[in-house]
């Protein structure tokens, strides 16, 4: 579950210090970052560090860390530094020390200890709840509608005709604006982001999603870092509880109508007083991968039987054949981007991996691993099974693996056939007269990283940027 | 006096590269300079895009695929 991870951090990594002071404000926020984006050995630093009253001396704080796991403590302070929340000072003894940035401590403070009247983590609907909606009505309401942005961006929702819901304008552009789709002569056609995207499990596609949101607000004049700190807000909630919508801000009520298109959350009318979070939007910020496992299969594939919840339903054999036990439009569209389907049942798809099929999706811009990821992530607990017997009764070191192994190398060898070269742009320097006046500047190039390739018998040598190099060259003139 | 050119550097297979030198002996519109090892040359930037379908093309043509077929 590393990829929602880097691409969300990714983006706040980008946002300003003063962002970052305005975020931390909100004690969900703390929390939700403190939980997510963080790092294992990060959380302990923040942890040991919180209630301190002084900061703590450097040398202190690498005395917890063995050397030998050095990089790891590099990384984790790199993160913390770069999402201001940890900062060095001086000590009374001019010694550098480390400290938690301050409003990012007193909210997970606030967070941890709970506070008098914080409306931070949303306020409980008081309301009588008569009407009260369970678990799976909120999932069935999640999955129908996020299939449904997936639908449309495949083109299914042509194919299976009655899908409910339709989609707003404001999903559509968002689609659009982050080029996931291009409206081509009044049709929808989805672009390579778009293939990567569809492919991708369901809370990398929700933070994609969000991001694309966060960046769009500004836009349409809402505050970005408020919309962002509701995102965290929401993802704090629990699942199965109603929230007052009373005390929210105006902007804080456009985003939740605009999250219920997406099946973030869900209000049974947009005048409604109170709304529920869905799995998508409690998941967002949690770490279990197991929880956001379950919401992917009983989001997408497992859905048509609600018997084998919590399953894959992809089942593929050595020979490249593959079955999915599904009736799902999306899922099936999504399959038929790889695979040449053969027979189609009311529960059950039949296929073969080919390597015709493979190229076009290669040829479409989907990557040999998002289709292996694809596979893995919606794999059968019969493979999943067969594999657990496989390495308890095998005690040498092979790693397990869920597909077969032919399949998947395969899958990657014909991608690499695709890619026969590898092109680099950038720059030849050549025409040297002499070996020495050759040699100082392609050393130079390798020491500032540009170097690609040098040939020292023909005294040439290639780079991806030359202006630098170029003026190394004059100044040695 | 040292040139810089600018350019696309191509990493690839000695067959591939042999191909791509038979392309360019047609018109001499590939290639910027040949880097006279075996797998690397520059060529022009814009012709990237036209060497690899052909490239793609011929590949199909002469590559013999084994159990291609798509029946069961």
């Amino acid at each position: 579950m590393a990829a929602p991870t880097s691409r969300s951090l990714e983006y706040l990594e980008g946002l300003p210090g003063t962002t970052f002071f305005k975020l931390y404000q909100q004690p969900s926020t703390a929390l939700a970052i403190f939980r997510r984006m963080l790092p294992d050995l990060a959380k302990c630093f923040v942890m040991a560090l919180l209630y301190l009253k002084d900061p703590l001396p450097t040398q202190d704080l690498e005395l917890w860390v063995k050397t030998e796991s050095k990089k790891q403590r590099d990384n984790a302070l790199s993160i913390l530094g770069r999402l201001h929340i940890l900062s060095t000072t001086l000590t009374g003894e001019n010694a550098r020390a480390y400290m938690v940035t301050n409003p990012f401590a007193s909210s997970l403070r606030q967070a941890l200890m709970g506070s008098e009247d914080s409306q931070s983590f949303g306020v409980f609907s008081q309301a009588p709840g008569e009407s009260l909606i369970s678990i799976a009505d909120l999932d069935e309401y999640a999955r129908g509608r996020w299939e449904s942005v997936l639908g449309y961006m495949v083109g299914t929702s042509a194919l299976s005709g009655q899908r409910d819901v339709n989609l707003s304008k404001g999903v559509k552009q968002l689609l659009q604006a982050g080029h996931l789709v291009e409206i081509r002569d009044r049709r929808v056609d989805i672009t390579k982001d778009g293939f990567g995207f569809v492919l991708q499990d369901v809370n990398t596609q929700v933070w994609h999603i969000l991001i694309l949101y966060v960046e769009s607000a500004e836009a349409i004049g809402m505050d970005s870092v408020e919309v962002l700190s509701f995102l965290f807000l929401l993802s704090s909630l629990e699942l199965g509880q109603s929230y007052e919508k009373e005390q929210l801000s105006s902007v804080q009520l456009r985003t939740l109508a605009d999250l219920a298109d997406f099946g973030i959350i869900y209000q049974e009318t947009p005048e409604a007083t109170r709304f529920y979070p869905t799995r998508l939007a409690t998941t967002l910020t949690s770490d279990s991968s197991a929880l956001s496992s379950t919401v992917g299969s009983s989001l997408t594939g497992a859905s048509a039987h609600p018997g084998a919840s919590g399953s894959g339903f992809i089942i593929i054999e050595t020979n490249y054949r593959l079955y999915a036990y599904t009736s799902s439009p999306l899922q099936i569209s999504l399959i038929s981007l790889f695979t040449t389907l053969k027979y189609r049942f009311p529960n059950l798809v039949t296929g073969k991996i080919t390597r015709q099929s493979v190229r076009r999706a290669i040829d479409m811009g989907i990557t040999a691993d998002q289709i292996i990821s694809y596979l893995y992530s919606h794999a059968h607990t019969q493979l999943r099974k067969r594999d657990a017997s496989l390495s308890t009764s095998n005690t040498t070191s092979i790693p397990p693996s869920v597909l077969p192994p032919t399949v998947t190398d395969q899958i990657r060898l014909w991608q690499l056939e695709r890619d026969r070269l590898r092109a680099t742009a950038g720059f030849l320097f050549k025409d040297f007269t002499s070996l020495q006046e050759y040699q100082a500047p392609c050393q130079y190039a390798a020491e500032i990283g540009v170097l690609v390739w040098k040939s020292d018998r023909k005294r040439m040598f290639f780079v991806t940027r030359h202006e630098q190099v170029a003026a190394f060259l004059r100044s040695k003139k | 006096m040292p040139r810089a050119v600018r350019g696309l550097l191509i990493e690839c297979d000695p067959s591939i590269k042999a191909m791509i030198l038979k392309y360019d002996e047609e018109r001499h519109d590939y290639i910027v300079e040949d880097l006279d090892d075996e797998n690397h040359l520059v060529i022009k930037e814009s012709q990237l895009q036209s060497l690899k379908a052909r490239l793609d093309q011929d590949l199909d043509e002469k590559i013999m695929q084994l159990d291609d077929s798509e029946s069961e």
